[in-house]
């Protein structure tokens, strides 16, 4: 500023850094402006999300209506036209198909586990600008939806409920690199913790130092106090490669998610997981193979006869 | 500055945030994301006489602190914009030699963005948060300047055209 900055100049930027720095310190206080407010940007974002979501969601309905706008054409145009609606109307169809697909993979697996959920489908993204990986759904506390659910897809575990709105509500996904969560290793029961990184791949470091992990091992989710965050027994990753370090104390791995992040569209929250833990019932075991045993019956020898 | 520059510029950049919260931030980017808001907001400080600069960053990042999706403290993204809007105002002439070719102005952007991202980074480290590795962060910033780098002369000819028109006549002459 003093490269022929002037008074006012220099005054104003003191008073602009001394209002950020008091909005920050009000928030690190506990004063809950940030929360109010960003509560408030997402009621009035939401219509607008829902509206984008139901454009750009089917794209096929959108180019398809488009083309039905000339109904007074020659025949074949008009066959053209009832073509692309028809091929629009497939598109939708396949859409909803796959929506559907999705709804009833993840409402058999919260059945399978006995939880209570409430399925929501993802209208947003997160910006990038917030270094966080997040979706919106288009659910939130009217539904009974409220912060630290666990939220499950037909595969497995997405993420966990961190803001919520009347109608909507934001999700972390697990693979946001501050994601952690304790897991069980489905057969040998050894517990580690894994984490995001930013990408499809985890990071699990085992914490039981005589434990063994091996390719192909399924991470089950152990659950958290009152469940939350998480419900125990949700399905969380494979073991993809197991990081051979000598010099490490604890064994790491690098684990495949079970949900594909990136085509997630209708998620469930669970509201209320059941008394028992699900523990390994949600992931589909092996199927069992049959063993017949014969045992020989001794043949009645004559000399027994009576 | 007039109140009413100040009020339509602020009303430009409040769309403009949600179009990139509800629009562009639902695009599944082959690497990571762009953020059409950072890049535009920086366009825009280019143009900005000192005051300019100093008081769009701040208003800039309050809006960028209101995303739903943050979980910082509010204030934080003012801050690291003000700051830039502060190195800016500085480097005012420097500046003017890059607004008057496109390749060199793109750039600049990309790199200005690369820092503001960066800024509220080390703000955040400096306030105890825990926003994942170095590697993620850095392809994170690494990604959105290469978008803003392609994606930026599309749009930016739209941006320098709302801007002149949100200019008031004194401001023209």
């Amino acid at each position: 500023m003093a490269r022929g900055g002037s008074d006012r100049s220099r005054l104003l930027l003191v008073l602009l850094l001394v209002s950020s720095l008091f909005l920050i310190t009000l928030d690190l206080r506990g004063v809950n402006l940030a929360g109010g407010l960003r509560s408030a940007t997402q009621t009035v974002l939401s219509p607008v999300e829902n509206l984008f979501a139901k454009v750009f969601s089917p794209v096929g309905n959108f180019f398809g209506d488009a083309k039905n706008l000339g109904k007074s054409r020659k025949k074949i145009e008009e066959l053209t036209t009832e073509v692309d609606k028809l091929t629009a109307q497939a598109a939708i169809n396949e859409d909803i198909a796959g929506q559907l697909n999705q709804l009833k993979g993840v409402l058999d697996l919260a059945g399978r586990g006995g939880y209570k959920v409430v399925a929501a489908k993802v209208i947003n993204r997160g910006s990038n600008s917030t270094f966080k990986q997040t979706i919106t759904i288009d659910a939130g506390s009217s539904s009974g939806i409220e912060k630290n659910m666990t939220v499950i897809s037909e595969a497995g575990l997405v993420g966990v409920v961190k803001s919520v709105t009347s109608n909507t509500a934001i999700v972390l996904l697990m693979s946001d690199p501050t994601f952690k969560i304790g897991v069980r290793i489905a057969g040998t029961q050894s517990v580690g913790v894994v984490s995001g990184q930013g990408g499809d791949s985890y990071l699990l470091q085992l914490l039981d130092t005589t434990g063994e992990i091996k390719k192909g091992d399924v991470l089950i989710a152990r659950g958290s106090d009152n469940n939350r965050p998480f419900v125990p027994g949700v399905p969380v990753g494979v073991v993809n490669t197991v990081q051979s370090n000598a010099s490490s104390i604890t064994q790491n791995a690098d684990v495949d998610g079970i949900t594909n992040l990136d085509k997630i569209g209708v998620v469930a929250v669970v509201i209320t997981a059941p008394a028992e833990a699900a523990r390994e019932s949600l992931y589909p075991k092996p199927a069992p193979v049959v063993t017949v045993f014969v045992t020989p019956t001794p043949t009645p020898s004559p000399t027994t006869k009576k | 500055m007039s109140q009413l520059r100040l009020l339509n510029t602020s009303l430009f950049l409040l769309i403009t945030f949600i179009i990139q919260e509800s629009l562009i931030a639902r695009i599944n980017f082959p690497w990571h994301g762009f953020s059409l808001y950072l890049a535009a907001l920086l366009a825009m400080l280019a143009f900005e006489d000192r005051t300019g600069s100093l008081i769009f960053g701040f208003i800039g990042g309050l809006f960028l602190d209101l995303a739903p999706s943050a979980q910082t403290p509010f204030g934080q993204w003012a801050l690291a914009l003000t700051f830039i809007g502060y190195l800016f105002s500085v480097n005012r002439e420097t500046i003017g030699d890059f607004t008057d070719r496109p390749v060199a102005f793109v750039t600049f952007i990309s790199l200005a963005s690369a820092l503001a991202m960066f800024s509220f980074l080390v703000l955040g480290v400096l306030l105890g948060q825990e926003n994942g590795g170095f590697a993620n962060n850095f392809g994170i910033i690494l990604a959105n300047s290469i978008w803003t780098f392609f994606i930026t002369p599309i749009f930016l000819p739209l941006i320098m055209r709302i801007r002149r028109f949100l200019l008031s006549s004194r401001d023209l002459i």
